[in-house]
């Protein structure tokens, strides 16, 4: 009996999974659209222009890119969400020396965590066997995304190491963009 | 028994449950990022009480009315007694960052300690990418406090979209459309987001209403209508909409215009033709009348229809000169040579030498510096053009 009711659970979970990504989907590239301009303007608007001081303690992180290229719209569209999912990992803590403006580090969170929502409703999740070849795609975004961690860990989350990764984050979102535009 | 999913937070609130009842339930943790599902926990019972009498301080039926980007919360309460409430505000992204988000509630500037049954929150919906929860807490005057339900607020979705505004004029079978956007000046944050496009119906309002209603989408806010027929009222309304977001607006306001009538119209297209025809004439004939003049002056100049006769010798030289071209003064210096030749005979060495000089003074080399055959030449020449 418990294995029909297991059985029965699972059949409902997919039930609703399909159903909701069925809805407002179709224009989900448009929206996402929109709302990553609004949060480059934002993360424009935080801080100030790039201090000199500190070009000389840039670095490369050498985002991923192929990641992004993939010929499936369902495998980017997961590849994106992960993405935002770091950033907002990242500016979720220790932004006291970055001295930035609260409201738009407020704003930009929570524009970042409407589109996760948003990618979350509409890319099914539930083809494992798609998304397992796609694991060392997903590593490489993992990998990068720890160098700035311990970047910003190394400089003790100094002024410099927040405008460095705020600079890497914004090409980051451009990138996106840029996918986003072609879906 | 029915089995329902929902994804939750660590600390979260599951409050559409009938009162009296048992639910059971369990829980799994899933790691999004990875793909990865933990085993269920152990299931839980419990069963809900029956309503409590405090529940009557609690606001109900939560709900939010927004219009063009304002956006107001709406709510009931059927306590006898004196109430005031607070409306508090979560920003979304909270209840992701912390399991235990309970102190990060807000209350809305604008609606502290009021007695109204509403609340303008527009204040706070500061930027439109972004989700907001909103709740009320009801406060009676004994210090008890009840937090209703929340209610999640996307702005952009939540948002309804207002009547635009309409002007309609009409030149003879052409109506135009001028709509303001909904919201005027202040709403172009919405506007932007929306992409919004509109979406024109027109009928004609005759005394009976089977007129069919027929549609015209526009991007643009300057419509033209066509395919009028004269001397009818009709009648306008539009209507925006965003494709993106799957959202038709309210209707503005109908517009009604006549078509003029056309027994002038024929009469003014006549009158403009002929005019124009007129016009034409007057323009085309002169021009042509000049265009043909300097085509005649041209032909003369370059290719002359007299040719001189081909028998009179000394004159091959100038058969591609005409009378415009030539430079030469030769005429009018004959004249006075002739003059010599027949007043006075003594000077006869005097011309032969004036001929030589003027036959050398010719640029054709056609001539033969030979003496007599050269006057002889000369003197026929001479002859030649006194005639």
């Amino acid at each position: 009996i418990m294995n029909v009711f297991r059985l029965m659970q699972i059949g409902l979970m997919l039930l609703c999974t399909t159903t909701i990504s069925s809805l407002q989907c179709n224009h989900l590239p448009l929206q996402q659209r929109k709302m990553i301009e609004n949060s480059l303007q934002l993360l424009d608007k935080m801080g100030k222009k790039f201090p000199q001081q500190c070009l000389r303690e840039k670095m490369s992180f050498r985002f991923p890119e192929q990641v992004l290229k993939p010929r499936q719209k369902e495998t980017v569209k997961v590849a994106i969400e992960e993405i935002f999912q770091h950033i907002f990992h990242i500016f979720s803590k220790n932004l006291t020396l970055a001295a930035w403006d609260g409201t738009a580090i407020e704003q930009f969170q929570n524009g970042l965590y409407q589109q996760i929502e948003q990618l979350e409703a509409c890319v099914t999740k539930k083809q494992t066997h798609y998304f397992q070849s796609k694991e060392v795609n997903r590593l490489k975004v993992k990998k990068y995304f720890k160098k700035i961690d311990c970047f910003l860990k190394d400089k003790q989350h100094n002024l410099c190491s927040w405008e460095i990764s705020r600079a890497e984050m914004r090409r980051c979102l451009q990138l996106i963009d840029k996918v986003i535009r072609k879906l | 028994s029915q089995f329902r999913s929902q994804n939750i937070f660590p600390t979260d609130l599951i409050d559409d449950l009938a009162p009296d009842t048992t639910y059971c339930l369990k829980v799994q943790a899933t790691l999004s990022l990875d793909l990865k599902e933990g085993l269920f926990s152990p299931i839980r019972c419990v069963k809900t009480t029956h309503k409590a009498v405090n529940d009557l301080l609690c606001a109900t039926n939560v709900s939010v009315i927004a219009l063009n980007m304002k956006f107001h919360l709406h709510w009931n309460n059927q306590y006898k007694q004196h109430v005031s409430y607070n409306v508090q505000y979560l920003i979304g992204y909270l209840k992701k960052l912390y399991d235990d988000y309970s102190m990060k509630w807000v209350n809305v500037p604008t609606c502290e300690n009021i007695t109204d049954t509403q609340c303008n929150f527009s204040s706070i919906i500061t930027t439109i990418s972004g989700i907001y929860f909103l709740r009320v807490q009801a406060m009676s005057e004994y210090n008890k406090s009840c937090v209703s339900n929340e209610v999640e607020v996307d702005p952009l979705i939540t948002n309804e979209i207002g009547p635009p505004g309409v002007k309609v004029d009409i030149s003879d079978v052409l109506l135009h459309i001028q709509i303001s956007p909904p919201g005027g000046s202040e709403c172009e944050v919405m506007r932007d987001h929306y992409d919004l496009s509109y979406r024109i119906l027109y009928w004609k309002n005759s005394s009976n209403n089977e007129e069919e209603i027929k549609m015209k989408e526009i991007k643009q806010t300057i419509g033209t209508i066509s395919d009028l027929t004269p001397l009818t009222l009709y009648c306008v309304k539009v209507q925006a909409f965003s494709e993106f977001y799957n959202k038709s607006g309210h209707y503005s306001k109908e517009e009604c215009i006549r078509t003029p009538g056309d027994k002038i119209l024929p009469l003014i297209i006549l009158a403009t033709f002929v005019t124009a025809l007129i016009a034409v004439c007057l323009v085309a004939t002169p021009l042509g009348f000049a265009l043909y003049q300097a085509y005649n002056k041209i032909k003369y100049v370059f290719f002359p229809s007299c040719q001189p006769p081909l028998n009179i010798e000394g004159f091959g030289g100038q058969l591609l000169s005409s009378p415009y071209l030539s430079t030469t003064e030769e005429p009018i210096e004959n004249c006075s040579v002739i003059e010599t030749i027949i007043t006075e005979e003594v000077d006869q060495t005097d011309f032969k030498d004036y001929i030589h000089s003027k036959q050398s003074s010719r640029d054709s080399g056609n001539y033969s510096n030979d003496d007599t055959s050269g006057s002889k030449v000369s003197e026929e020449m001479l002859e030649k053009e006194i005639i």
